[in-house]
């Protein structure tokens, strides 16, 4: 049960739990802003897809607040993951604000609840 | 080539002479505040050292016996400010009266007293010294003289202020002037959960401060991420739709794109229900929301192309109002030409996932923000350095630097501070 990574039916995602269900909103866009455009944009792709699919199933399974296992939790990470990757794919069409300094001393002290 | 330099097409009544109707100069305006060591040692005496500052609000102490710490650079300082069981809010130095060890530790807390622990004297949350550990070891001691030092503190519409005067020369009310009592009983909503965003970077404050006084820069600068919601065919250099001086303060009613439709390749924004692109910058709509928009201070010309008013107090804090809510900024001098720039935007709790992936896409879009007007400040600092210029030149937009310019002016040249706010 524990070592499962994401819930039934949402299998296809697991090649993206390791880099991309991180636990906080600066964790997110750190890990969004260091990869390559290839990547953020194959998660972004696939995430995309079974998002509707994704929001039902936290939304009737974990509301809001509740406590997860870790695959649901992995799988809600992921979810947040997309509003991150949209910036790069729908916005900018590369992984950062064009002409912007990285490393950069800014940071999300605390972002919106949970997994803020 | 030439028409970039044209005027553009207006096609929205916007406002016009904020220069000369808040009283200011026209001419460029001297580089030396941003650049100039000395000009900073001025600062930090004679503005930092003797305005009333915003150091947070009411809710950052939710409970009897909160506290939280504050480090104040400008003015050497680490603030310790405190609500007792009475809800009575209070500020001191974090410095304890034996040999100078920081008594409170952490960031913030709940606690009723501190116990310095370098050799264990306590104090109570009201600044008094109430215990101190081997004390017939001391030599007339007299524990009442040796109470945390305070520091003059008072509260406004549940923002919490400090001033560094031993006894400060003007009262918060008489510092904030006509912009304190128009500004009463706006609704501030959501005040439990914030986005807060820190940002240390190698500028000068006044540099990012400016940044957030006009909306110029945003179609340029922004083009991705505020372009399209504060600017548009109609307005596209978003020139204000309205502002005005506040003594030593300024606000300002900036153009917001009303005909912005989420665009068909933004398919998280949609998927999110997001419809109003960066201008519901606070992310509510509801009731609360149309509370703030009737208050008379707020969109003060009534325009119906409004997105925000930036209201920047002097010297170093906006508190800034849109349609959704409201968000701060600090920026805090470290150094001449190094800022830390903490902005908190007030949100309210998801109530659904779809709602929170709309809340990480917006947090996520400040976040973009931030690192464009950071890189640009950064970029900015350099080039002053450089002394290519000894001007910069402002438009009639950009009256809220202009003012804040020749406010710091008046304070670094002023006696005392009732002359500053004459
Ligand atoms: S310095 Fe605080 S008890 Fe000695
Ligand atoms: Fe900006």
């Amino acid at each position: 049960m524990s070592e499962k990574l994401l819930p039934a039916g949402f299998e296809a995602l697991e090649p993206f739990v390791a880099y991309w269900a991180q636990p906080t909103n600066d964790k997110r866009w750190d890990q969004r802003a260091r990869a390559p455009m290839a990547e953020i944009t194959a998660f972004y792709d696939a995430m995309y897809d079974r998002a509707e699919d994704a929001i039902a199933w936290l939304d009737e399974n974990y509301p809001l607040g509740q406590e997860m296992p870790e695959d649901a939790r992995n799988l809600s990470c992921l979810l947040l993951g997309l509003g991150q990757a949209a910036i790069a794919v729908e916005m900018h069409r590369q992984p950062r604000s064009p002409y912007s300094v990285f490393p950069h001393g800014i940071y999300m002290k605390s972002g919106p609840w949970p997994l803020g | 080539m030439s028409d970039v330099l044209e005027n553009p097409k207006i096609e929205v009544p916007h406002a016009i002479d904020l220069t000369r109707k808040a009283g200011l100069g026209t001419g460029p305006v001297p580089v030396e505040p941003y650049v100039s060591p000395e000009f900073y040692e001025r600062e930090r005496k004679l503005v930092f050292g003797r305005a009333w500052l915003n150091l947070g609000r009411i809710e950052q102490l939710p409970k009897a016996n909160s506290y939280f710490v504050k480090p104040v650079e400008a003015c050497n300082a680490q603030v310790l400010v405190t609500r007792n069981a009475d809800g009575e809010i209070k500020a001191f130095h974090n410095v304890c009266s034996h040999r100078g060890a920081a008594v409170a530790l952490e960031e913030c807390g709940v606690r009723n007293r501190f116990t310095c622990r370098y050799h264990g004297w306590t104090y109570r949350n009201d600044g008094e010294l109430i215990g101190v550990t081997d004390p017939d070891m001391f030599f007339d001691l007299d524990k009442k003289q040796l109470g945390l030092t305070p520091i003059a503190c008072d509260v406004w519409e549940g923002w919490i202020f400090v001033n560094f005067q031993k006894r400060p020369e003007v009262s918060l009310i008489e510092f904030l002037g006509d912009l304190g009592e128009v500004f009463r009983g706006i609704p501030y909503m959501n005040t439990h959960q914030a986005l807060i965003i820190e940002a240390n970077f190698n500028a000068n404050w006044k540099l990012i401060a400016d940044a957030f006084a006009e909306g110029y820069h945003v179609s340029s600068l922004h083009p991705n991420t505020l372009a399209p919601s504060f600017s548009s065919d109609k307005n596209k250099f978003a020139r204000p739709v309205g502002g005005r001086a506040w003594g030593a303060h300024r606000s300002v009613s900036t153009f917001g794109n009303m005909d912005y439709v989420t665009p068909e390749n933004s398919k998280v924004e949609r998927l999110a229900n997001m419809n109003n692109g960066a201008i519901v910058l606070a992310g509510d709509t509801g009731e609360q929301a149309q509370k703030l928009l009737a208050h008379r201070a707020i969109n003060q010309a009534k325009s119906a192309h409004w997105s925000a008013d930036l209201t920047w107090l002097f010297p170093n804090f906006n508190i800034d109002f849109s349609p959704g809510g409201f968000w701060t900024h600090e920026f805090w001098p470290t150094a001449y030409n190094k800022t830390r720039w903490i902005a908190r935007i007030y949100m309210p709790t998801a109530t659904s996932w779809r709602d929170r992936l709309a809340q990480e896409h917006y947090a996520a879009r400040w976040g973009e923000v931030v690192l464009e007007d950071v890189s640009n400040c950064e970029r900015i600092q350099i080039g002053l350095e450089s002394g290519a210029k000894d001007h910069i030149i402002l438009q009639d937009g950009e009256f809220m630097i202009r003012h804040s310019l020749e406010t710091i002016n008046k304070w670094v040249n002023a006696k005392t501070v009732k002359e500053a706010l004459s």
